[in-house]
């Protein structure tokens, strides 16, 4: 196992691997060779070519030039059915798993990609439960996918990766729907599958999860192969963090965003001030809602965010933070509890009275609850102004389009015109497309609901910028994330949500280990 | 700009591909398709007062689609024009009926008035469905298309049958002249006014008030309008109600105009070629002039075809046909809402 797989053959290789998207080069040049039965961890910031590679290897994609031979056999450029026979499997960043279906129907038909079969629900169950049981996947056969909490999805993902003959399992950042708890036992799990032959690649970008799980890794930069596969016993996290990043791009004053960009330390989250006394800018004060559709509510919230005040929210996916952006923003029902906002009691308000007395939300999901895909950029934009008005007001869309152009000057969008579609621009200017309208000078309490997920370290950045900028005004701003090392570099205080109660209260110096047990609802 | 060219090129193009359609199965029924068009250009386009008959139907056909416009870009599929048209007819008569004595100015008024309110409502009930309960509204605006015919046999075979008729159309007593908004030609300042300015307030409406940018956002995306404070309630049970509201104020100018009366199951076809005039139009307002007057002209050749070349009307019905599934095969993908929940 030790051998550097000079002898064997490789389970993956490609050379001078090139991927295209139109002008867009994602991938120049990869030549790489990766050695049976281990786990390789490939990383880089986002756009660094990571997941182009691994669609490619998974023939999702078909490369513009170069080839990719698993064991020893090239692949057909493109065809995913001949890399899945070729034992290929591909675990996606987003689930690819039929919500309504049961485990055991997703992986029959996930395996079979059959239609039109006859199967008796009891069939199914009987053929999938061992498979299950032996990939320690506890759930029921029967149970619906949509039911299921993320990591065991996730562990349900794998195990249908795995029905078939896979030799190469390749996970596309498996972590980034996880909690620290969860990963380590992903971590676990895959080390027993490279135990039992597998060859694993893991797409990751934290460094420290990198050297947790890795036996070689491999680092990519703007689509090239800048280092790897190196022995990760022979990497250490301030070498890895720099071929990440590249050289000259540290400013010092940015030293401590780097590190929670790539993870690399625990940035001790040394707070711009002490926790503020400041007249509050928002009180929960024992806020109730019932279960919604997704099983998650909030179970006697109180919290108040001070004027200029960071208040970051953890927890697992998936216990209350979605009813808490709900709750604030008036789209759900409380049951119990009251919402101030600046003063004024807003429990009933609807939102447009909330937004009018200064609440702004990043919502979640950008392209759904942010934007509008198929609209154009100035409609977007104008949407917030254009509701604080009366439906039937006349409106100037020329001067709209002048100021939509004049904010994402300001915010530093880069878009060919404003008429253009909001699905024309990338995730971080996308992004700043919602910022540029949600951070006004009316804005009294922004709520930010995962805003850098997806993001590149430019536009995260960016975002942690602009958060920075918001507190300095007095702005009291909500930061729910679930990537701790982001809420622990930025926010004056932290809130743990488990189960939709307050599990646990942080000032700096954040606690890691604290903040995860509270997570898990292991804390007192 | 170059976004507006492609759509109407895109639009002349699925035209264009339905009448090379139609003169292929015009070919092999028998007849000769360069015939065919001849005669429906002709008859539609260059015989002599050919634009003024396209004008009689032109002119409903765009009042209906400023509806439909307006209510497929809020991202509401109202494909009842047809039971609002009729509703609308039975509302103008129902004034008529109810009013006889007051001054014609007032009749006229009310009895346009109420065609509206009366179209409005048949929208009314199928929106609020929707907004309440999520009932699929192409699904509850169809039925009372069905509902609305009956309805129509109903009043013109009961409450409003005209005594002295011969039984074999069912039909309201004719509208006295005075209260006529046109003559049986269909073309008269009154109804050229009305259109004109119900399609100026409906180009306001959509691209130069809130509500149009606003309801356009939400027919491409309802959660993120909801995500900014907008009442989806109000926005849509609007834009249902203009719809409704502009279909019934077409049935009323009928029955004032052209028609002069309520005649059971007339122009059966109009608010289906309004839906088609609108999506021709890529939901413009503008774009739906011209549609219009394209239509109206099919409309009016149809009436001349079985007299001038011998061919069956029901060619034009045909025509319509196949645009319509052109039309639609490209639009309801693309540019309409996705209906999932976002969660």
């Amino acid at each position: 196992m030790a051998g550097d797989g000079a002898g064997e053959v490789a389970a993956l290789a490609c050379r001078d691997l090139t991927i295209r998207f139109g002008d867009v080069t994602a991938l120049s040049g990869v030549t790489l060779s990766l050695a049976p039965g281990r786990i390789h961890a490939v990383c880089g910031q986002n756009g660094a070519g990571k997941t182009s590679f691994a669609r490619a290897c998974a023939g999702l994609i078909a490369p513009s030039a170069g080839a990719i031979a698993i064991a020893g056999q090239k692949l057909t450029a493109g065809n995913s059915a001949a890399a899945r026979a070729a034992g290929v499997q591909l675990v996606h960043q987003s689930f690819a798993l039929p919500p309504s279906f049961t485990i055991a129907e997703a992986m029959e038909f996930g395996l079979t990609g059959r239609a039109g079969a006859i199967f008796t629900r009891r069939g199914l169950r009987a053929r999938w439960a061992g498979h299950l049981l032996a990939l320690g996947v506890d759930a029921k056969p029967s149970a619906r996918i949509r039911d299921l909490p993320v990591e065991t999805q996730q562990a349900v993902e794998i195990a249908r990766a795995l029905a078939g003959e896979a030799r190469v399992l390749i996970l596309d950042e498996p972590t980034a729907v996880l909690a620290p708890g969860a990963a380590e036992a992903l971590f676990l799990r895959l080390r027993r599958l490279r135990d039992g032959g597998v060859t694993i690649l893991i797409i990751l970008h934290k460094i420290r999860e990198v050297l947790a799980v890795a036996d070689t890794v491999t680092v990519l930069r703007g689509g090239t192969l800048v280092a790897g596969p190196e022995e990760a016993s022979a990497v250490t996290a301030e070498g890895l963090a720099r071929a990440i990043i590249g050289a000259g791009a540290a400013a010092p004053e940015a030293q401590e965003d780097l590190a929670a960009l790539v993870g690399a330390a625990m940035p001790h989250g040394t707070a711009h001030r002490p926790a503020s006394t400041a007249k509050a800018v928002m009180t929960l004060a024992g806020v109730t809602t019932r279960k919604g559709p997704d099983g998650q509510h909030l179970d006697d919230i109180d919290l108040t965010v001070g004027a200029g005040e960071i208040l970051g929210i953890a927890g697992v996916e998936g216990n209350g933070q979605r009813p808490l952006v709900e709750a604030i923003a008036g789209l759900v029902a409380l049951a119990r509890g009251s919402v101030t906002l600046d003063g004024a009691a807003i429990t009933t308000a609807p939102l447009a009275e909330r937004r009018r007395r200064g609440l702004r939300i990043i919502p979640f999901e950008r392209n759904t609850e942010g934007l509008s895909l198929s609209s154009p950029l100035w409609e977007n934009f104008s949407a917030r102004t254009l509701l604080e008005g009366s439906a039937l007001a006349l409106i100037d869309p020329a001067k709209l389009r002048r100021e939509a152009r004049a904010a994402f000057a300001t915010w530093d969008v880069r878009f060919a015109t404003v008429d253009h579609p909001a699905r024309s621009l990338s995730g971080g200017n996308a992004q700043k497309v919602i910022l540029s309208r949600e951070v006004d000078d009316a804005a009294r309490l922004i709520v930010l609901a995962q805003p850098t997920r997806g993001l590149d370290l430019g536009a995260t950045a960016f975002v942690w910028h602009a958060m920075r900028q918001a507190r300095a005004r007095g702005l009291g701003l909500i930061l729910i994330s679930s990537d701790l090392d982001e809420l622990f570099d930025i926010s004056d205080r932290v809130i743990v949500l488990q189960g939709g109660r307050v599990a646990g209260q942080f000032a700096p110096p954040y606690d890691l280990g604290a903040v995860g047990r509270a997570m898990v609802g292991a804390h007192p | 700009m170059r976004g507006r060219l492609l759509a109407v090129g895109r639009a002349v193009a699925f035209v264009a591909l339905a009448l090379v359609l139609c003169g292929a199965i015009f070919e092999a029924a028998g007849f000769s398709a360069p015939d065919m068009f001849a005669s429906i250009l002709d008859g539609a386009f260059l015989s002599d007062g050919a634009l003024l008959h396209d004008m009689r139907w032109a002119c409903p056909l765009f009042i209906s689609a400023t509806g439909v416009v307006i209510a497929f870009r809020c991202g509401y599929f109202n494909v009842g024009t047809q039971g609002q048209f009729y509703l609308g007819a039975i509302g103008g008569a129902t004034a008529v009926a109810l009013l006889p004595g007051l001054p014609a100015i007032l009749v006229i008024i009310a009895a346009l008035a109420m065609g509206m309110l009366f179209g409005a409502l048949w929208a009314f009930w199928p929106g609020w469905l929707r907004i309440r309960s999520g009932t699929d509204e192409v699904i509850t605006t169809l039925m009372g298309n069905f509902i609305a015919v009956l309805l129509l046999v109903w009043v013109t075979s009961g409450p409003l049958k005209d005594p002295s008729g011969s039984g074999q159309v069912t039909a309201s007593p004719p509208v006295p002249p005075a209260f006529r908004i046109s003559n049986d030609g269909g073309v008269s300042p009154i109804i050229l006014g009305i259109t004109v300015a119900v399609g100026i307030a409906a180009w306001v409406l959509v691209n130069r008030t809130a509500f149009g940018v606003l309801g356009g956002l939400a027919g491409r995306n309802p959660v993120m309008v909801t995500w900014q404070g907008a009442r989806l309630s109000r926005l849509g049970l609007g834009a249902f109600m203009l719809s409704g509201g502009t279909a019934g104020l077409a049935g009323a100018m009928e029955v004032l105009g052209p028609d002069g009366r309520l005649v059971s199951g007339f122009s059966p076809a109009h608010g289906f070629t309004a839906v088609l005039v609108g999506l021709v139009a890529n939901l413009s307002i503008s774009g739906s002039v011209i549609v219009a007057l394209f239509f109206g002209g099919l409309a009016s050749a149809s009436l001349y075809l079985p007299v001038i070349a011998g061919l069956p009307s029901a060619a034009i019905d045909m025509i319509n046909a196949a645009i319509a599934l052109f039309i639609t095969s490209r639009a309801w993908p693309s540019r309409f809402r996705f209906r999932r929940v976002a969660r």
